[in-house]
């Protein structure tokens, strides 16, 4: 099957064009300082860091943290076509893909309680978003390195 | 210039120690994403308040966000410096990270403006009202130098010399 995805003409304009593949890591690197930027300010803002700053303002940024997200998942899906059936079986790759899907799922559940005070259980959860966004970058990253 | 200090260090105890050490580049690698995050994770919220968008964002408290994005330019930096003397005859002529490293003097530049220039201004004005047009003008410098930076440093290994 991911054989079959790597012979797709997308999979195989990805990963013979000159341009494709750079121009497609350089959109996902934009797309990571966006998601990553705004999720992590939130969550050291939820651990007590800038304390001035109203929790409110990351309402606001959601959409725009979800557009970066989108920017990524297209470019990431994109990325993934070209060499599916090694991504597939990479250790990091999967480890980058479960740390993010949580960490999304965490986002949803954090903006639900922008609007009210920040207790413990608020905190926890910026603290578990905090690592799988860290782990994300960090397994990102070893894809490259561990096969 | 860049050649010529690449060259005298290209021998150096530091650029043995880091091509020997064989854990160190993807640890500077991660370090660097990780300030990334931080410096335009910061910049993004203070910018574009600054340049007029999410106008419901209170305008003087994003500056709390400054120790990030300067605790992430820091790593970066290190971490930069680390890269350049770990590989520096080919960081030095390629083309890529010389655009960037422009950049980045044009975005630290900017940076200068919003100190002396800006931050004076805001600070007397009632910040709820429209940025004035430098505020603007130094808010998206400020986010397009730095997404430039981004697109170029990822696009090193894959450009050739300048």
């Amino acid at each position: 099957m991911f054989l079959e995805l790597e012979n797709t003409a997308i999979a195989l304009w990805v990963g013979t064009s000159l341009w494709a593949y750079p121009f497609l890591l350089s959109i996902h690197i934009v797309g990571l300082a966006i998601v990553v930027g705004i999720f992590s300010m939130r969550d050291l803002r939820l651990l007590g860091i800038f304390s001035s700053l109203s929790i409110r303002t990351f309402c606001y940024l959601q959409n725009l943290a979800i557009a970066g997200f989108v920017l990524n998942a297209v470019s990431g899906v994109l990325l993934f076509t070209s060499q599916a059936s090694v991504f597939v079986t990479s250790i990091p790759f999967l480890t980058k893909i479960s740390a993010i899907l949580v960490g999304m799922v965490l986002a949803f559940v954090i903006q639900s309680k922008l609007t009210s005070e920040v207790d413990i259980k608020t905190k926890l959860l910026a603290v578990v978003s905090l690592a799988c966004w860290t782990s994300a970058i960090i397994a990102g990253r070893l894809i490259a390195y561990i096969f | 210039m860049l050649i010529s200090f690449a060259e005298s260090i290209v021998d150096s105890m530091l650029t043995q120690w880091i091509q020997s050490t064989y854990w160190l580049w993807p640890v500077l690698e991660i370090t660097h994403f990780i300030g990334l995050t931080l410096l335009l994770g910061g910049l993004i919220v203070i910018d574009l308040r600054m340049a007029g968008f999410f106008r419901a964002i209170d305008p003087a408290a994003t500056h709390k966000l400054l120790p990030a994005v300067i605790l992430g330019f820091a790593l970066n930096l290190i971490t930069g410096i680390l890269f350049f003397y770990g590989d520096p005859m080919r960081y030095s002529i390629n083309i890529g990270f010389q655009i960037k490293m422009v950049l980045v003097i044009i975005a630290g530049l900017n940076a200068a403006v919003y100190h002396f220039k800006v931050d004076p201004i805001l600070q007397t004005m009632d910040r709820n009202l429209a940025s004035p047009a430098i505020a603007k003008l130094v808010a998206l410098t400020s986010l397009g130098a730095w997404t430039g930076v981004l697109l170029l440093g990822r696009l090193i290994p894959y450009v050739g010399t300048g």
